[in-house]
């Protein structure tokens, strides 16, 4: 009983991941979010390090964050487009009238997030050695896998605040699909420590998991960390929004069962 | 049964709204465009909350235990699936998001008349073919209620009576419980055990065809066509038996006990427009007579 309801979930789950794969394969512009824009600012930030002489361990910090960007961006994307695709094609009733939970989604769409990403942060690392002679793989394998699981975690969360957002807000809110990443990299200092930012913007950006991601993997290139334990941070700091997304996804779906938001969002 | 809209504005859709579906039966819901009806279905496909009343499916409220009614129920609505997916790979999703395996899938090809298109991606399909698609979809969990919101609207004749037929076959073959909105009063004649007239948000009548056909007190209509005229009237009242009388479209209609006896008397009323008279049919009273009449009376 127990494992004939654990595969039926599963089945639920990779639904919206067979989904998600099909949609991605025939979207044009799988091929620029996947290479060409993570490929042209890995390039440009990389090349702008070199003419200012930042020296190596510098050129690592803000090439990381740029890697880390792409990896977040295109990790939250694939878990957006679980509701945009629905969206975009006016069948999102047919899929919340299944008996699949939002959560089901969100995994689904998730798995498909952390294949594209980590295969863009395979070839953004190859192409980082190839031309910047930085090599990210060369960290202890562990470290790496912590600190990408910390970053497709980043990507659920970003994710899960769109999804809840377009729920709330409808079509107006679809622009944070693309738009959310770049706020929140901002302020986590992905381009530069967050030591430079403003005491309240400190704070804030304390309370971002990614920025202790960020500061746990720059360790390994001798920066050091705001807090003693930056992995902790940032999975502690993570599944606590974990937990309120998943009560405001409830919430939102609710309440978009309530005002008729999932049929006018498939009109 | 009203709802909130985004803005806070209480739209109310439905108002006193009750009735009660039968296991095996198809029950239809009829009614003009705006009348409530892909509301009521929204509402009883679980993925409407009305902000007061009540909706038990397999005796389970359908608001606290939802998933498990999902697990039972399907629908069809609309012309829109995921635009990206061939006709294999949206049955393949919608049976994987149901949790169910997919042994259904090119059974529901076959019989949905879809082999041909089975790569074909659902935007690049006739409206035909996406409309049997979605009837496909309807049925990929073996639902012991499925909901059809206006299953033919916008097909060709041709392929309306084939999806039609195609109902009718699943409903004898399976016996499942169908709820259709419609607003075809010759579909709801040919598919529904029972039927609901709702107007403005409002159930105006209920039952089977011959309890509605009752309403309007007869069981046949005598259909004078006439021709260059606008206006007519009589200088007697219409004897007994000729229940009331109607003028549409260049056609006088007698709604009548029975057409075979009361012909003479309807010959004689209209003797003085006797040049104008093209044909004279008589015909049983459907559907469409009982909503107008109760469009009338609204």
């Amino acid at each position: 009983m127990f494992f004939s309801s654990l595969q039926k979930e599963l089945r639920k789950t990779m639904a919206f991941a067979y989904k998600n794969i099909i949609m991605t394969r025939r979207n044009f512009f799988t091929v620029f979010e996947t290479l060409f824009w993570p490929l042209i600012s890995l390039f440009s930030v990389g090349l702008m390090g070199t003419y200012l002489e930042i020296g190596e361990n510098k050129l690592a910090f803000i090439m990381i964050g740029a890697i880390s960007l792409s990896v977040i961006q295109l990790a939250q994307l694939d878990v957006t487009y679980v509701l945009l695709f629905d969206v975009w094609s006016k069948s999102l009733k047919y899929t919340f009238a299944s008996p699949s939970s939002f959560i089901n989604m969100l995994m689904g769409s998730w798995v498909v997030g952390i294949i594209r990403g980590f295969v863009a942060f395979l070839i953004l690392s190859a192409f980082s050695i190839y031309v910047f002679n930085l090599n990210m793989l060369s960290i202890p394998a562990g470290a790496l896998a912590l600190f990408l699981i910390g970053l497709f975690v980043t990507a659920l969360l970003i994710g899960m605040s769109a999804c809840i957002l377009m729920l709330i807000f409808g079509r107006r809110a679809e622009i944070a699909a693309w738009t959310l990443t770049a706020i929140i990299m901002l302020v986590c200092g992905i381009y530069y420590p967050v030591s430079v930012l403003p005491f309240e913007f400190r704070l804030v950006a304390l309370a971002i998991p990614v920025t202790h991601f960020l500061e746990y993997f720059r360790a390994f290139y001798g920066f050091s960390p705001t807090t003693s334990q930056p992995l902790a941070a940032g999975f502690g700091l993570s599944l606590m929004y974990l937990a309120i997304f998943l009560i405001l996804s409830e919430w939102s779906l609710k309440r978009a069962r309530k005002n008729g938001m999932i049929i006018k969002l498939s009109e | 049964m009203s709802y909130k809209t985004l803005f806070g504005e209480r739209k109310v859709a439905l108002r006193d709204v009750s009735l009660e579906i039968e296991e095996g039966e198809i029950f239809g819901i009829l009614g003009p465009n705006a009348a409530g009806k892909t509301t009521l279905i929204s509402i009883l496909s679980t993925l409407l909350i009305p902000d007061s009343g009540s909706v038990s499916i397999f005796g389970m409220d359908a608001f606290k235990e939802t998933k498990k009614i999902r697990e039972r129920i399907n629908m069809s609505s609309g012309l829109n699936l995921p635009w990206s997916l061939s006709v294999y790979e949206c049955l393949k999703f919608f049976g994987m998001a149901y949790g169910v395996k997919d042994n259904r899938i090119e059974e529901l090809i076959e019989s949905f008349e879809l082999s041909e298109f089975r790569d074909v991606e659902f935007e690049e399909l006739s409206t035909g073919n996406k409309q049997k698609l979605s009837l496909a979809k309807a049925f990929v969990n073996d639902p012991e209620l499925v909901f059809l919101d206006e299953p033919t609207t916008g097909l060709d004749p041709d392929v309306a009576r084939k999806v039609r037929k195609k109902i009718l076959k699943i409903h004898e073959e399976e016996g499942i419980t169908i709820v259709l909105t419609t607003h075809y009063m010759a579909e709801a004649e040919l598919l529904c055990d029972r039927i609901t007239f709702l107007n403005h948000g409002r159930i105006i009548a209920e039952g089977t065809q011959d309890d509605l056909k009752k309403i309007i007190g007869a069981k046949d209509r005598v259909i004078v066509e006439l021709s260059y005229i606008d206006t007519i009237s009589f200088d007697k009242l219409p004897p007994e038996g000729i229940y009331s009388v109607e003028f549409r479209d260049e056609k006088l209609i007698f709604f009548v006990d029975s057409g075979e006896k009361r012909i003479k008397e309807i010959v004689k009323l209209i003797e003085p427009y006797w040049n104008n008279v093209k044909g004279i049919t008589v015909e049983e009273a459907n559907l469409e007579d009982v909503f107008l009449e109760l469009a009338k009376r609204a």
